[in-house]
C-alpha cells in the first residue's frame, strides 16, 4: 500500500465518522459565531436529541467503521464503544496492528483457540461443561474463542447478567477467559422478549456513557440526550425538562467553579455539616436593638420591623456604610501569622475560614429559594395593580425579567464562593473578591428594588439589570477557565 | 429451571473432587450438609511451609439457585488469621468469588484456589485490615500469630507458650478466651495495648 493511498482512505473515513461538521465549523465558522464566544463566556454549542436521533447516529458511526475495516457491524459497534467511538483512532490502530487491537479490546482471545478436536458428525451428543448434560453438537455455541456451551446455558448466562445491569461488559463463561460477547451473539441466544428489552436499554445507555460527544439528560425521568462537540463543563439545558447542568461532569452547572473543585466543596459540606448546621439558622438578631428578625426574602439588606435600623444580614454592619465597603463583607481576611500558630489555633482558623465561605454559600441558596416565593408574590401584586388598572401585564413584565436576571446572578455568585475558597492568596484572588463584591452589591441592591418596585418606570430597574448582568460577564470572562 | 442445573452440576461436581488427586493427597474435601445440594462442608489443609501447615480448615459452602452462573457463596468456619480472610467473620476477598467468576469454574476450582490464597496473600486487596497491617509491617509477628491460630483453631502442632500465658492474663481478668486472642494479636501481642483497648 502506497503512502498516498493511505491518506486518501484517512481523509474519507475522517469526513464519514461525524467529523465533517467539526471541520467545518472550525474552517468557516461564521463572525457571528466567533463573536458569541467572546461576548458570552458561558456560550456552548450543543443539541438535544431522542433516543432515535441517538441510534441514527450510533448506527452511522458502527456503519462507517464496519465498511472502513470490513468488519460486522456488532464487531465495529464493540471496537467504538470501548474506544470513546473514536473512529479515525479505531482505523489507524486497526491498520498499524489488528490482532493486538483485537485483544486488548477483548474481542478476540491472545491465543488463537485450538479447533484440532472439533470434529463432528449428525447425532453426536456432547457433554456441555456448565450444565454438565448431554447434548446434540448442534445445540453449542461459541465465541471466536472456541470454548464452547450449549445455547440453554448462554441463555441462562445472559438472563444473570442483564438482571444484574450487565449488558455490553458480558464475557464468555470459561475459566479466566475475557472475550466479550458480541450485541448479535447475545441477541441470537436470548429468546425471552423482555430480557431482550433490557438487553438493548442497558447497551443503550452504555453506549451513550462511553460517547465523549453524548450525555444522558440528568433531569428526573427524562429520556433527552444532549450533544456537543466540544465536551467542555459549560452550562447545557435540556430543551425538554429544562434541567440545567455542567456538560462535563452532569452535577448541577457551577460557573466559575471548575468539575473538580465543586465536587471538593460538595463533598467536603456534606462531611462537615454537622459543623456547619448551627449557622443556617432562619433567624438573627437586630444589631441595634437586638430583636428577633426572621430572614422572609432573598435581599440580604435587612431593616428591622422594630427600630427600622438598615444592616447586612450577613456581616451584621450597617447597610448605610455597606455600599463602598461592601468587599469587606464578602472577602475573607486571612490571619496573616497564622503560620506561627499553634496546630490547635490552625484547626480554629480552618473552621473559622470554612465556615466564612459556607455561610455565603448556603446564604444566596437560601435566597434563591426565597426569591421563589417573592416571585409569586410579585405575580399577585401585578394582578392587583392590573385589576385597579395601574397599568397592564404588559407594563409590568420587565418586573419578571428583572427577577429572572436577579436569580441567574444569584446563582454565579453562589458558585463563586466555593472558587475563592480554594484560590491561592494573592492580587488573582484579590481581584476576583473585587469583581465577586461588585456583583454581590449589584444583586442585593436589585434584591431590594424588586421586593418593592410600586410603579411601571421601568427605566431605574432596568439600568440596574444591565449593570449586574455586565459584572457577572465580566467575572466570567476574567475567571472562568474551560 | 435454573436450580435444576445447578442440582445437576453440584452432584457432577461432589463425585468429580471425591475422585481427584487432591483428595487422594488428602489436601481438598467436600461433604453435603442437606439432600438439595443447596449446602456443602467444604475442608482445605493447610498448604506446606506456610503458618497453615497441619490445620484442617472448614469452610461453608452456600450455592445460590443461580448457580453456576453466579459463584457460590464460601466462608471460614474455623477461625484463621490471614489478610484475605475476616478474623471475626470468617468473609473471604477473593475475584473469582466476585466479578471473575466463571460459570465453567467448579468448587474444586475454589478450593484450590483458597488454598493457593492461603500460600500467597495478597495484603494489597485486604479483608481484614488489622491483620494485613500486620503482614506488611512485622511479617515474622504475622507467623507466629497465624501459627498460634491454627493450632489453637484447626488442629494445628505446636503452642506459643508466651502467648497462651498472656491470653491467661487476661482471662483471669474477666475477658473471654476468643476476644483476648483478638485483641492480643491485633496488638502485636503487646498486654498493655490490648488491656487498654478492651477495658476503654
Ligand atoms: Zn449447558
Ligand atoms: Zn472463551
Ligand atoms: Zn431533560
Ligand atoms: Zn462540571
Ligand atoms: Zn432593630
Ligand atoms: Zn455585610
Amino acid at each position: 500500500m502506497s503512502v498516498d493511498e493511505d491518506d486518501s482512505e484517512m481523509d474519507f473515513s475522517e469526513d464519514d465518522c461525524g467529523y465533517e461538521d467539526y471541520y467545518n465549523t472550525a474552517e468557516d465558522c461564521d463572525v457571528e459565531q466567533i463573536d458569541l464566544y467572546k461576548t458570552d463566556p458561558e456560550y456552548f454549542a450543543f443539541e438535544c436529541l431522542n433516543v432515535e436521533q441517538v441510534e441514527r447516529l450510533l448506527n452511522e458511526s458502527v456503519e462507517m467503521l464496519s465498511n472502513n475495516l470490513q468488519i460486522t457491524p456488532s464487531l465495529a459497534k464493540m471496537l467504538l464503544h470501548n474506544h470513546e467511538w473514536g473512529c479515525l483512532t479505531i482505523t489507524a490502530e486497526y491498520r498499524r496492528d489488528a490482532g493486538r487491537l483485537l485483544v486488548t479490546s477483548c474481542v478476540k482471545p491472545p491465543v488463537p483457540p485450538d479447533t484440532s478436536n472439533s470434529s463432528s458428525s449428525v447425532g453426536m451428543r456432547i457433554s456441555c461443561p456448565v450444565c454438565v448434560s448431554s447434548i446434540l453438537w448442534d445445540k453449542f455455541s461459541s465465541l471466536c474463542c472456541g470454548h464452547s456451551f450449549c445455547n440453554m446455558c448462554w441463555a441462562m448466562h445472559f438472563e444473570v447478567q442483564i438482571t444484574a445491569g450487565i449488558s455490553t461488559g458480558i464475557s464468555c463463561m470459561a475459566k479466566g477467559c475475557e472475550v466479550l460477547a458480541p450485541e448479535d451473539f447475545v441477541l441470537t441466544l436470548l429468546t425471552k422478549p423482555q430480557l431482550r428489552d433490557k438487553y438493548q436499554q442497558f447497551a443503550f445507555k452504555d453506549y451513550v456513557k462511553s460517547h465523549p460527544q453524548l450525555r444522558f439528560c440528568p433531569g428526573p425521568n427524562c429520556q433527552v440526550v444532549l450533544r456537543s462537540k466540544e465536551p467542555k463543563a459549560k452550562r447545557a439545558i435540556c430543551s425538554y425538562c429544562k434541567t440545567m447542568f455542567c456538560f462535563r461532569c452532569g452535577g448541577d452547572y457551577h460557573a466559575p467553579t471548575d468539575c473538580n473543585t465543586i465536587r471538593k466543596w460538595l463533598t467536603k459540606c456534606a462531611d462537615d455539616s454537622e459543623t456547619a448546621n448551627y449557622i443556617s439558622a432562619h433567624t438573627k438578631d437586630c444589631p441595634r436593638c437586638h430583636i428577633c428578625i426572621e430572614k422572609n426574602g432573598g435581599c440580604n439588606h435587612m431593616q428591622c420591623y422594630n427600630c427600622k435600623h438598615d444592616f447586612c444580614w450577613m456581616c451584621l454592619g450597617d447597610w448605610k456604610c455597606h455600599g463602598s465597603e461592601y468587599y469587606e463583607c464578602s472577602r475573607y481576611k486571612e490571619n496573616p501569622n497564622i503560620a506561627n500558630e499553634s496546630a490547635h489555633a490552625q484547626a480554629r482558623e480552618a473552621l473559622k475560614k470554612y465556615l466564612h465561605y459556607y455561610e455565603r454559600w448556603e446564604n444566596h441558596c437560601k435566597s434563591l429559594r426565597l426569591e421563589e416565593q417573592t416571585l409569586t408574590k410579585i405575580k399577585s401584586r401585578i394582578n392587583i395593580k392590573v385589576m385597579n388598572s395601574s397599568g397592564t401585564w404588559i407594563d409590568w413584565q420587565y418586573l419578571m425579567d428583572a427577577a429572572a436576571l436577579l436569580a441567574k446572578c444569584r446563582y454565579t455568585l453562589q458558585y463563586t464562593y466555593p472558587y475563592a475558597y480554594y484560590m491561592e492568596p494573592g492580587p488573582r484572588k484579590e481581584l476576583f473578591e473585587y469583581q465577586q463584591a461588585q456583583l454581590e452589591a449589584e444583586i442585593e441592591n436589585l434584591s431590594w428594588k424588586i421586593e418593592r418596585a410600586e410603579s411601571t418606570d421601568r427605566g431605574e430597574l432596568e439600568n440596574q439589570i444591565d449593570i449586574a448582568e455586565k459584572r457577572r460577564t465580566t467575572l466570567l470572562k476574567d475567571f472562568l477557565e474551560v | 429451571m435454573a436450580n435444576n442445573i445447578a442440582a445437576q452440576r453440584i452432584q457432577r461436581e461432589f463425585k468429580e473432587v471425591i475422585k481427584s488427586d487432591e483428595v487422594a493427597k488428602c489436601a481438598i474435601r467436600v461433604e453435603l450438609v442437606n439432600d438439595n445440594y443447596t449446602e456443602l462442608k467444604g475442608e482445605i489443609a493447610g498448604p506446606p511451609d506456610t503458618p497453615y501447615e497441619g490445620g484442617n480448615f472448614v469452610l461453608e459452602i452456600k450455592v445460590p439457585e443461580t448457580y453456576p452462573f453466579n459463584p457460590p457463596k464460601v466462608r471460614f468456619i474455623t477461625k484463621i488469621w490471614h489478610p484475605n480472610i475476616s478474623s471475626v467473620t470468617g468473609a473471604i476477598c477473593l475475584d473469582i468469588l466476585r466479578d471473575q467468576w466463571a460459570a465453567a469454574m467448579t468448587l474444586r476450582t475454589v478450593l484450590l484456589s483458597l488454598q493457593a490464597l492461603m500460600a500467597a496473600a495478597e495484603p494489597d486487596d485486604p479483608q481484614d485490615a488489622v491483620v494485613a497491617k500486620q503482614y506488611k509491617d512485622d511479617q515474622e509477628m504475622f507467623r507466629l500469630t497465624a501459627k498460634h491460630w491454627t493450632a489453637k483453631y484447626a488442629g494445628g502442632p505446636g503452642g506459643n507458650p508466651d502467648f497462651e500465658m498472656k491470653i491467661r492474663r487476661l482471662t483471669d481478668m474477666g475477658v473471654e478466651e476468643d476476644q483476648a486472642r483478638v485483641a492480643l494479636s491485633s496488638y502485636n501481642w503487646d498486654l498493655e495495648r490490648a488491656t487498654e483497648q478492651l477495658f476503654s
